[in-house]
């Protein structure tokens, strides 16, 4: 990648997480001082609830003994050398999602590690009281609507230890505010970079989409992988409004150094609909918890994974469908493959709250396992405090059938080249969800590589 | 019809083969030669399939002694995707459904590949290789489709899912079709399809067959034998042919039963 070329790194002198780390950021960015504050009472929450241990449900299969958080870097220094656009896409010729062309999408915001690199918007969208951009632009230009939704309602500070580590350290991360009404069609995109060797990266979606807006929006994560370990914090908040209908994609392809942990959470409102996809490729180690809260009645919220594990990758998804009112829909799908000594967890919770009535849930996990040695966890949960709803839920654990080896072959294509289709098989139904062609592309290459044999 | 050459073209001698330690094949000799089309008759269980499956190469199955000889040449311990592509083809009884695989998507994977081998092959004997564009493909994929009848539609379904029993015969034919294989074994084709599209399915077999390509057709029934007319007629009683004769034998078969012959060859 040339990109990593011509740049000089500034690397930051601190090691580990502490109060005096939470200033020095807030120092260099030149936070306003309600950011500074809020950063300060969020370490505050940190420092006051435990470290999550083997023995809570949610992180019995998952193992953090490995992240090293007083050796990180808590940031990265602030570079923004920057090659172009151009350079990104020479990236994605390796196989990384494309940047894709400019009449492809509505905006673009690229930031590497805490730096900013292009932030851009369709000017058309400007008079329409369209908003799009990097956070820190938000916080000086639109600070209310910062102060109103930011760690506030989807995610709030105190949701749990590393939310609120998040929550005192975030240093990327993007805005979108679609106002009542608006509806955009393309695409927009935010692509979150790391290089900083040891640092950590903590990237930021705010999502909110107004009364009847829609809007589309890709989140790809990327680094080349490096020796020393990483951290990446992700937060993700979906804000609907009555009506607004969202369409989130995320495409996580961190280097194998990476510890990633991100969560999550849109509220959807009255008559709302978000469709989103989550795919997950890179990283040594994931946490993804993934979860909708259906508030309003008539809501849809349409849930889609795809993770591929290789190698010593270890992959957990817990996903949340929270049925908190009634006439409600959640549909989701969350599809993995692994080989070699990969490992994966899935849980997936749905909750039907008291006078949820006519929730329809459906939750389904298919793994597909290609080695002896990877393994895959599927639980899935229930909790039911209605009496008048259908609730779906289902597990697969499998292997690829001999048989469909065999019909292939009996075709003339070889036996890799089988296994190959059975594969891109698998997850091809999911890929088909997702209306746009240069992802169904970049999947379908993605899962290509990954299959190798 | 004979050959002219002297090497037969598709040489089963003495097959025995078994799975998971059961002896199946009990010693199978059968010679196919170029033009020639042959039925396999017998009961259920007899080791109909299993000798198609055998001779496609399945994994499950050990042959334990014999040969398989394709123009002379030893396919035994060939993947089954090689014996695809020198021209080895099996219409099967029951086609198997893979999920999430476009018709198209795979016909075209089996088509370049098996095209592909035969194209180097003619240009190792010094022609030209000429391999066939996503163009080309797309209209010889729509050609045949019209010519067993099938719906486009079909093109963008995933193989064989949801597909009606004569759907998938239908679709194995179409295969066929598209790979011109020099052996094809139909595996119950008939089988399934409804007595319209037994005519387009037979008529589709066919086109395809001619002084170059050897058939063996496995079925139960005379009817499929009335649109494809044998050359020869085979019975399969426990793991062995035991009996030959020509067309005629069909027609005594399914006046008579197998009763006859089983009582004739209980003491096996
Ligand atoms: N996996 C297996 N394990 C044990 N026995 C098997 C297995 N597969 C096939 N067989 C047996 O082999 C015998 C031959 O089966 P085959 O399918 O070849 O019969 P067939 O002549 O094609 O019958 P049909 O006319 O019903 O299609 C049967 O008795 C069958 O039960
Ligand atoms: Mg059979």
């Amino acid at each position: 990648m040339d990109a990593t070329a011509t740049t000089t790194t500034m690397t930051t002198t601190l090691a580990g997480f502490s109060r005096e780390a939470v200033e020095e950021l807030s120092r260099r960015k030149g936070d306003p001082d309600w950011v500074r504050d809020a950063r300060l009472a969020a370490w505050e929450t940190y420092e006051s609830l435990p470290m999550p241990k083997r023995t809570d449900e949610e992180w019995r299969r998952t193992d953090l003994r490995g992240l090293k958080l007083d050796r990180l870097a808590p940031f990265a220094g602030f570079n923004g050398a920057f090659d172009g656009l151009a350079s990104l896409d020479g990236a994605a010729e390796d196989g990384g999602l494309a940047i894709g062309s400019a009449d492809q999408r509505a905006g673009l915001v690229v930031q590497r590690d805490a730096a900013t690199l292009h932030a851009e918007m369709d000017p058309a969208l400007v008079p329409q009281g369209v908003i799009y951009c990097d956070l820190d632009t938000a916080v000086r230009e639109h600070a209310d609507l910062i102060r109103q939704h930011f760690m506030t309602e989807a995610v709030p500070v105190g949701f749990g230890k590393f939310e609120a580590l998040h929550a005192a350290f975030w240093q990327g991360g993007t805005f979108l505010y679609v106002p009542t009404g608006v509806s955009v069609e393309l695409p927009f995109r935010s692509f979150a970079l790391s290089q900083e060797p040891g640092a950590s990266v903590f990237t930021h979606s705010l999502v909110v989409l107004e009364e009847g807006a829609e809007a589309f929006f890709v989140d790809g994560y990327r680094s080349e992988t490096q020796d020393r370990q990483s951290f990446a914090s992700a937060v993700v908040e979906l804000i609907l409004r009555k009506d607004a209908k969202l369409r989130y994609v995320q495409v996580q392809d961190w280097g194998r150094h990476v510890w990633n942990m991100m969560t999550e959470r849109a509220t959807l409102a009255d008559d709302s609909e978000l469709k989103s996809l989550h795919v997950a490729l890179g990283g040594k180690w994931t946490k993804n918890s993934i979860g909708s809260h259906l508030r309003g009645p008539n809501t849809l919220a349409e849930m889609l994974g795809i993770f591929f594990a290789d190698g010593d990758q270890f992959f957990d998804n817990h996903t949340w469908q929270l049925h908190e009112a009634p006439h409600a829909t959640s549909d989701l799908e969350f599809k993995g493959a692994l080989k070699d000594g990969a490992r994966s967890v899935y849980s997936g919770l749905i909750k039907v709250y008291e006078g949820a009535q006519k929730t329809d849930a459906y939750q389904q996990n298919r793994n597909l396992v290609l080695s002896r040695t990877a393994r895959a966890d599927s639980i899935p949960n229930l909790e039911i405090a209605a009496n008048d709803v259908r609730c779906t839920h289902g597990a697969t654990i499998s292997q690829v059938e001999e048989e469909h080896i065999f019909y292939l072959q009996a075709r003339g294509i070889p036996r890799t080249e089988a296994q190959k289709l059975i594969v891109e098989g698998f997850f091809r139904p999911v890929i088909d969800r997702i209306p746009v062609e240069e992802i169904q592309d970049f999947l379908q290459g993605a899962i290509a590589r990954k299959v190798g044999f | 019809m004979a050959d002219s050459t002297q090497t037969p073209m598709f040489e089963i001698e003495n097959l025995h083969a078994s799975i998971e330690d059961k002896e199946i094949l009990k010693g199978v000799n059968l010679t196919v030669n170029r033009g020639e089309i042959h039925a396999l008759m017998g009961p259920n269980g007899s080791g109909k399939s299993t000798l198609a499956y055998v001779l496609a190469g399945h994994p499950a199955y050990e042959v334990t002694e014999g040969s398989i000889r394709f123009n002379g040449e030893d396919i035994l311990e060939m993947e089954p995707d090689e014996r695809a592509r020198k021209g080895v083809f099996l219409a099967f009884q029951y086609p198997t459904v893979i999920p999430g695989v476009s018709m198209a998507n795979f016909l075209r994977m089996a088509v370049t590949n098996v095209r592909n081998a035969r194209a180097e092959e003619a240009a190792a004997d010094g022609g030209v290789a000429q391999k066939m564009t996503p163009r080309e493909f797309r209209r010889l994929m729509k050609e045949k489709m019209a010519l067993l009848k099938m719906d486009d539609a079909f093109a963008t379904r995933y193989l064989n899912e949801g597909f009606s029993g004569g759907e998938k015969k239908r679709a194995e034919i179409l295969q066929m079709a598209l790979l011109e294989p020099s052996m094809a074994i139909l595996d119950e084709t008939d089988s399934g399809l409804d007595i319209d599209a037994l005519r387009v399915v037979s008529d589709g077999v066919n086109a395809l067959a001619g002084p170059e390509m050897g058939l063996l057709v496995i079925t139960h029934y005379q009817r499929l034998l009335n649109h494809i007319k044998p050359d020869f007629v085979h019975i399969m009683m426990n793991g062995r042919i035991v009996q030959e004769g020509g067309p005629e034998l069909a027609l005594e078969l399914e006046a008579k039963g197998y009763e006859t012959l089983r009582a004739e060859f209980a003491a096996n």
